[in-house]
């Protein structure tokens, strides 16, 4: 039919683009040899991994949380635990992680979501803070301030230790794929929508069946499920853990910077954003080296400030509006 | 016994001033602007850079250079509520959360760029110097502090009352809509409300100068303590935010009193997430769901 | 026939302020009432205690032989009620479709189905043409129609409407009373808050006045526009002319 018609004549030009940028990705690391940019790569796949983490929660339902790190720390540190003392596998400890992190958001949540607006954000700032607290001060919990380095396997693939970078690569290639394919569904199902109309405005949602508490409740989950597989991922990349490092208020920042920068609330946005931050940031360490403490800081700061003044739906309304034309799918979200 | 829990009580009352003052500039840039101020403690550290540099290059002491930084802080929020703020109110929460967000991050790195982590401190002749009264000992240098802090509070709460353009920025506060039916001018309030919140910001820095080390962190401390304080004694409520400054300099004394020193952020922490917990509103009436 | 809305007593205090005092009515299945009352009766404040907004200090509402006090907004939709608000709340960011498939979504979470029942209640509101513009852009009119198209997309048995005439012209205002009359043809049942006495009179067989949150008066409407404390809760003391045509009350102010 007609519509059946179109959608493909509109879909193929996209999916023949996904299918591009798809292979490349694969074929990268066959490419790049280089330890180094093999890193900042790696680095953008992670960043946007948890970028988009954020953004099932912070894009979509609008619920601005600056405390995400809490969620990375707890995968990371309950792989590790599991790892060191139980001899657990990381690739069961990181589902693991995930649990707990999805169960940790629930009484975070209870707690947080009493509160609207940038009160809601400060708790969630306060939360990631106190599990940091609780990690640095509770050394029978786990290794306390100096945290633990992961006993190195050599090549271990079962224990999730690798000599070849690529493997990593692949791995964080793997879970940016999984948290795309989980927002393209969710974002083209009623979940979507329901969550789009909270963020837009809570009380006209409830009004119309939408029952909010309950999909808060429900996306923080799955957002802290998958921040926290970001944890343990990173935890075994640089083979060491400590609170500092685990709930760094800066991995709360980015998550929800590449969002904003990029795209809040859209399915390619973190991406976007993460791009073009850690690019930066590659750029800024080769000119400058880590001569001056805070210049990343200050650079992300400006580019936030930038995109809040002139463009706060991201950068990606730039390239949208060329898209747009071609599709005449509804956004759900501009 | 007696004495060190009274101690503990003094120290903390008087820390607990500086943190008022902080945490009056949120509540009143929340009440009257509506948004959240995130840089607050930045401007606190500004204030402590600025008499730093007033004392070691020229000698003047800090709570002199209060007629230097609260001015500058002044105008500097003036120029902010002008060129930045006034740009996303009547928008939605992101931009307002992260633009002010943003303007932290920024004035923070940028003092760790330009003059790097290390500590910098004054030393005056009353630095050192304390009061005995019975078996205590009350430092000079907080006491002032102390002191000047409730007669810049009291400053405002007279000029909140009394004066017109006081009177109009409650208004604004209350009934935006309705106050521009009266007259009032908005931004104008708005300019003014941010000028008074980060002039008290920069006197909070001047103050802690002579006992307090000046570093680009040193803001996010007490622009926690201000938060709390904030939600404790309800959003846009001056009073509320003074008291409850002064119960968290209290607790947070009596923290590190008896259960340890590294305790301070714990129980802060505690404070908020109980007043989360139960009583959202906070303590003084009104509502803490924007 | 069975009461679709059954409020029995509800009162709710905002600290100082009794807003809604000891308030009872019923509504029938298939009625259209109108709640009418000076600003500040506390009209909108029971459309916010019967729809889950506010709870009620005291008291019972019943929607199709429920008690719904207690249950959250969106339970209370579920249920069959649905409202409009008196400030239109449209998500922006989204088109109108969207809006309005937000909506459906209640019913039947496939897309597809959602998308032919929001189409639906677009085409009955006559916004078919601004389907995929985003909600933002919209006239406020046409906001005041998504509202009600996302409302009926929920398949209500009982529509609250906040103010929908508000500021609307004449003929605006006939097309909006035509609406509400198609819809009770349909079987719904209305509850409409209302200034604008011409529609009041077109589309209301029964009517209740508040006053400071009391019920003042019930009845037919022209019972209502005679009763001499409606008349003095909206303007005073009046002097009070019959009606001069269907639909207009008018009355003259005179000095008292």
């Amino acid at each position: 039919m007609r519509t059946q018609a179109n959608l493909i004549r509109l879909l193929a030009p996209r999916l023949l683009g996904l299918a591009l940028v798809a292979s490349v990705l694969i074929a990268l690391p066959l490419v790049v040899k280089s330890s180094f940019a093999l890193d900042i790569f790696i680095r953008i796949l992670l960043f946007s991994f948890i970028g988009v983490a954020w953004n099932l929660m912070g894009g979509y339902a609008k619920q601005l949380s600056l405390g995400h790190a809490a969620y990375f720390g707890l995968g990371a540190y309950s792989s590790t635990i599991l790892q060191v003392d139980f001899g657990i596998s990381p690739w069961i400890g990181m589902i693991i992680g995930g649990i707990v992190a999805m169960l940790a958001s629930l009484p975070i949540g209870a707690l947080c979501f009493r509160l609207r607006g940038p009160y809601f954000t400060i708790a969630t700032i306060a939360t990631a803070q106190v599990l940091m607290l609780i990690f640095l001060k509770f050394r029978d919990l786990a290794w306390g301030a100096e945290g633990t380095t992961i006993p190195n396997l050599g090549n271990a693939p079962l224990m999730m230790q690798f000599d070849a970078k690529a493997a990593y690569y692949y791995i964080v290639l793997g879970l940016l794929a999984i948290g795309l394919a989980i927002t393209y569904r969710i974002e083209h199902s009623w979940m979507g929508y329901y969550l789009v109309a909270i963020g837009e405005d809570e009380d006209a949602a409830e009004a119309i069946g939408v029952n909010a508490p309950r999909m808060k409740r429900d996306i923080y989950m799955i957002s802290a499920f998958l921040t926290a597989l970001a944890g343990t991922f990173y935890t075994q990349y640089i083979y060491f853990i400590d609170p500092a490092t685990a709930f760094n208020f800066n991995i709360s920042i980015e998550a929800a910077l590449v969002s904003i920068v990029g795209g809040i609330g859209t399915l390619w946005g973190p991406v976007i954003g993460t791009i073009l931050l850690e690019t930066t940031s590659a750029l800024l360490q080769s000119w400058l080296g880590s001569s001056f403490g805070g210049v990343q800081l200050t650079v992300y700061s400006l580019i936030l400030m930038a995109v809040i003044l002139w463009r706060p739906t991201g950068l990606i309304g730039l390239i949208g509006e060329a898209s747009r034309r071609l599709s005449r799918r509804k956004p759900v979200s501009a | 016994m007696l004495e060190t829990l009274a101690q503990a009580v003094i120290n903390g009352l008087l820390i607990g001033g500086i943190y008022a003052l902080v945490s009056i500039g949120v509540t009143l840039i929340f009440g009257v602007v509506k948004i959240v101020n995130f840089a607050q403690g930045e401007f606190v550290m500004i204030g402590m850079y600025i008499s730093f540099y007033l004392a070691t290059q020229f000698n003047i002491d800090p709570l002199a250079s209060l007629l230097i930084s609260m001015p500058v802080l002044f105008v500097i929020g003036v120029l902010i509520q002008h060129v930045l703020i006034r740009r996303v109110l009547g928008q939605n929460d992101m931009p307002q959360i992260f633009l002010t967000f943003a303007l932290s991050l920024l004035l923070l790195n940028l003092a760790l760029m330009l003059f790097t982590a290390n500590y910098r401190t004054v030393h005056t002749w009353y630095s050192d110097e304390s009061i005995h009264i019975g078996g205590l000992y009350i430092p000079v240098a907080k006491l002032i502090a102390f002191v000047l802090a409730m007669v810049l509070s009291g400053a405002l709460w007279i000029f909140l009352r009394r004066t017109d353009l006081g009177k109009a920025m409650r208004a604004a506060a209350q009934n935006r809509d309705v106050a521009m039916l009266m007259g009032i001018n908005p931004d104008r309030v708005f300019c003014v409300a941010l000028g008074i919140a980060l002039a008290l910001a920069g006197a909070a820095g001047s103050l802690l100068m002579p006992f307090y080390p000046a570093y680009p962190m040193v803001g996010q401390v007490f622009v926690l303590m201000a938060f709390v304080a904030v939600v404790l004694g309800s959003l846009g409520n001056v009073i509320g935010a003074l008291i409850a400054s002064l119960m968290m300099g209290i607790a947070e004394s009596l923290g590190i009193q008896f259960v340890g020193a590294d305790s301070g952020l714990i129980v802060i922490f505690l404070m908020l997430l109980l007043t989360l917990a139960f009583r959202p509103n906070g303590l003084g009436g009104g509502r803490a769901r924007t | 026939m069975a009461d679709a809305l059954v409020i029995k007593n509800m009162s709710k205090r905002f600290g100082g302020l009794q807003a809604v005092q000891d308030l009872s009515f019923t509504v029938r299945e298939n009625e259209t009432l109108a709640l009418i009352g000076p600003n500040g009766a506390g009209k909108t404040t029971s459309f916010n205690l019967i729809t889950g907004y506010r709870r009620p200090d005291g008291g019972s509402v019943s929607a199709f032989g429920r008690e719904i006090v207690g249950l959250p907004p969106h339970d209370i939709c579920a249920h069959g009620l649905a409202r409009t608000f008196q400030v239109a709340k449209p998500f922006g960011a989204m088109t109108v479709l969207a809006n309005v498939m937000t909506g459906a979504f209640l019913r039947d979470k496939t897309v597809g189905i959602a998308r032919d029942k929001a189409r639906e209640a677009i085409a009955f509101v006559g916004l078919s043409a601004k389907e995929e513009s985003p909600a933002r852009d919209l006239t406020t009119i046409d906001q005041r129609r998504l509202e009600m198209a996302r409302a009926l997309a929920t398949q209500p048995r009982l529509l609250l409407l906040d103010e929908v005439m508000a500021g609307l012209n004449p003929s605006e205002i006939d097309q909006a009373v035509a609406l509400i009359g198609k819809l009770s043809e349909r079987g719904l049942t209305i509850v409409i808050v209302e200034h604008v006495m011409r529609a009041i009179m077109a589309v209301a067989r029964h009517i209740v006045v508040l006053d400071h949150g009391q019920k003042i008066a019930e009845g037919a409407p022209k019972d209502i526009v005679e009763n001499e404390d409606v008349i003095r809760a909206y303007l005073g003391s009046v002097t009070v002319h019959a009606p001069a045509a269907a639909g207009e009350s008018s009355c003259s102010n005179s000095p008292a």
